[in-house]
């Protein structure tokens, strides 16, 4: 990255999560670790994977992927926790998010932000701030509203027209036909 | 003045400083966002002062504060508009306040006026928004108990200490820097001693280490004393007001407790003693006719108790409306129209959100700010709030709280991978599940020294999954009289527990007090002892009866 942001670009962190590329506003980011043991909280909701020590303080993960409606991540070697600063109910609290693993810095224009469809997204349009589109030719990148998913009480399924999304790293599912359209 | 009323008054003046730049800020809040959580904040901010006021005997004050709170009645019902004119006066009767409680005004010497103006200002324009219906207004003050969260400011907090425990303080850091270096040094030549050489060394550094401990906790504690006598006054100006007769008694002011506590714990027992004297106590005529002592007794108690204080607030007057409350709890939806429910369940409705029996609504207490919020206060010091009352004897609110909010004893104990941690204060003892009694599931009986004692198996209650040992421990955990056990793989003993909030997602599950970091660096969940214990008497019972 050795381009100067210019006054209007945003800088934007990117990470995997089931095989889609996700971005955050660089500023809410506040550090990325490794996935070390993290402990489960039980009763929490599902999408809380669970608490880890960060320096002293306890900071609860979130697994994204369940809180946007999709199967739980699985660990790899890849897993990386990523810091955030986030507003829930008013406060501001820092939280981690599990990530498959880490994309690279963005630098976006604001002519290269997109609304997002109406539908066809592997999330809930809700949950997104727009689509990122990088270069030319390639493609977009989610631009996650990080404040709105996490403050959600249920899960937005995401009004994709194509069959449920299986996580990548999932065990194969038995084929009960994975063609077949899902009622919407 | 004299010495003692001097310092009350240096700790009104600080608090009150503080109230008044928080109500500053939520009117300004207000005028830009208007929207009952900020009008709420506002009451509650006024209330407090009022309160404050009426201890140090400022009637001006008390009285200002009390047609303020009008106006944001008037305001909730909205029969009064807020346009900016109305807010400048609201922030000028901030500045009234400061006058009369004898602080500085903070506003430009144009927009200043003098303290009665502003009032009879305010009084008017309550007047001029006489509420449409009495009963709405009545229903919103109600309403603004039913209050669920508001983010509480950062603010600059003092503590006076002794300068000879500084100066312990101070010798030793040095003596732990000392230690430091010679640990230092040992360790990079470590070849040369032998491990137990090392550990020695290390042993007397963490001697020095927990000395320092015990001596910062110790600065922080204060008696609980200095908190009740600003009660003093509150009781006799009550009398005063009421016409009741009134004697307050005292015990245990040397108790001491960490001074987060004592911060937190005014307003829960600023509540409880206006409710006793207004709802709690009845007018000497009355009492006569009782055949009591027409003086009635409130009492103010603090004592220890395995690690908590338990402060005691209690009057000798008629007892709750058992009658009452039935019929306030069926009214508002909380009981069917024929169920009954037994005594200890149906008077814990009375900290429910705008739950209040009063048949009048009086300067003292209803106006809904209530019950609800000293249990919700008492509750965040991870505290619990319990009350026993005798028809025509009296009713006692038991307030029982941690002596700090940081550290405890726990005792830690593991189930497969995860380690959580029981507070010591409530281990009885630990005993080896007998081969003879183990049955599969959440819940079973065996048999401790002749008497059947259930117990809860952690494994299953907290669905982790994995099979038991071969080998079960049970933990007998104990609040007041009740006994249970908790059944886990292995003990893994006692030691210092920092306790560190969990994060948002996580707060206010069932059963668990918290978290800790362990000394690999990993979190351990703290559990909840109280709840565990309902919840194991619970299942045992169902069992039983099945």
């Amino acid at each position: 990255m050795s381009t100067q942001p210019t006054a209007s670009s945003t800088q934007y962190l990117s990470f995997i999560i089931a095989g889609e590329e996700y971005a955050l506003g660089i500023l809410q980011v506040k550090e990325i670790i490794e996935y070390d043991t993290v402990t489960r909280i039980p009763g929490a909701p599902p999408w809380v994977r669970g608490v880890f020590n960060l320096r002293g303080s306890v900071v609860p993960v979130v697994d994204l992927a369940v809180k946007l409606g999709m199967a739980p991540s699985h660990l790899t070697k890849w897993s990386c926790i990523v810091v955030v600063e986030v507003r829930m109910g008013g406060e501001r609290i820092v939280l981690g998010l599990l990530s498959d693993a880490i994309g690279q810095v963005i630098e976006l224009e604001p002519g290269d932000v997109m609304p997002p469809p109406a539908f066809g997204t592997p999330v809930h349009v809700d949950y997104l701030l727009g689509m990122g589109r990088m270069g030319t030719g390639r493609k977009f990148v989610l631009l996650l509203d990080i404040d709105k998913v996490l403050s959600d009480q249920e899960v937005l399924a995401a009004s994709a027209l194509s069959a449920p999304v299986v996580a990548s790293s999932e065990p194969a599912a038995p084929p009960t036909g994975s063609s077949s359209s899902s009622s919407v | 003045m004299k010495p003692e009323l001097e310092k009350v008054h240096a700790v009104f003046l600080t608090e009150t400083e503080e109230q008044l730049v928080t109500l500053e800020r939520d009117l300004l809040t207000l005028e830009s966002c208007p929207g009952p959580e900020s009008l709420r904040a506002a009451f509650r901010t006024v209330h407090t002062l009022k309160g404050g006021a009426a201890v140090m005997g400022l009637t001006e004050a008390v009285e200002l504060a009390h047609t303020l709170e009008e106006l944001l009645t008037r305001l909730e019902a909205g029969v009064l508009v807020l346009h900016s004119g109305l807010g400048t006066l609201l922030l000028q009767a901030v500045d009234a306040m400061r006058e009369l409680v004898g602080l500085r005004p903070v506003a430009e010497p144009d927009l200043r006026l003098p303290a009665k103006d502003v009032h009879s200002l305010l009084a008017s324009t309550v007047e001029a928004a006489r509420p449409l219906a009495s009963s709405a207004a009545r229903g919103c003050a109600e309403r603004l108990g039913a209050e669920s969260h508001t983010e509480t400011p950062h603010r600059e907090r003092t503590l006076r200490v002794g300068l000879d425990r500084l100066d312990r303080m101070l010798d030793l850091t040095g003596e732990i820097s000392i230690a430091r270096g010679r640990l230092t040094s040992m360790l990079s030549q470590a070849h040369r001693y032998s491990p137990q050489q090392l550990l020695e060394a290390h042993r007397e550094a963490d001697r020095l280490y927990l000395d320092l401990q015990e001596l910062v906790m110790k600065v922080r504690m204060v008696p609980i004393g200095r908190t009740f006598q600003t009660f003093t006054r509150t009781v006799r100006d009550l009398c005063q007001t009421t016409g009741k007769l009134v004697r307050l008694e005292m015990s245990g002011e040397d108790v001491e407790v960490d001074t987060t506590v004592t911060e937190l714990i005014r307003d829960p027992l600023t509540h409880l003693v206006r409710n006793a004297m207004d709802h709690g106590m009845e007018p000497p005529e009355v009492r006569q006719a009782c055949g009591k002592d027409p003086t009635g007794t409130l009492f103010m108690r603090a004592f220890h108790e395995a690690g908590s204080i338990v402060i005691q607030v209690g009057e000798d007057g008629p007892g709750l409306d058992r009658e009452r409350i039935l019929e306030r709890a069926r009214e508002r939806g909380l009981l069917g129209p024929d169920e009954g429910r037994p005594d200890a369940e149906l008077f814990q409705f009375i900290f429910e959100p705008g739950f209040s029996t009063a048949q009048r609504v009086t300067e003292l207490s209803g106006r809904g700010v209530g019950m609800d919020i000293v249990k919700r206060n008492v509750e965040m010091l991870r505290g619990t709030i319990s009350l026993e009352t005798t028809p025509g004897k009296g009713t006692t609110f038991f307030l029982r709280l941690p002596l700090t909010l940081s550290i405890i004893e726990g005792f830690s104990v593991g189930v497969g991978e995860e380690t959580y941690v029981i507070p010591l204060e409530h281990v009885v003892e630990c005993v080896e599940l007998p081969q003879l009694e183990r049955n599969p599931g959440r819940t079973g009986v065996f048999n401790l020294r002749g008497e059947p004692l259930p117990y809860l198996r952690l494994r299953e209650h907290l669905s982790l999954g994995g099979e038991p040992p071969s080998r079960e421990s049970i933990v007998v955990i104990g609040q007041g009289r009740g006994r249970a056990g908790i059944a886990v793989d292995t003990l893994l003993g006692q030691g210092q527990t920092v306790i560190k909030p969990l994060g948002k997602p996580c707060q206010g599950l069932p059963g668990l007090a918290g978290s800790t970091l362990m000394g690999d660096g990993r979190v351990a969940l703290i559990l909840d002892v109280p709840v565990l214990l309902q919840q194991v008497l619970k299942a045992a019972s169902s069992a039983a009866a099945a």
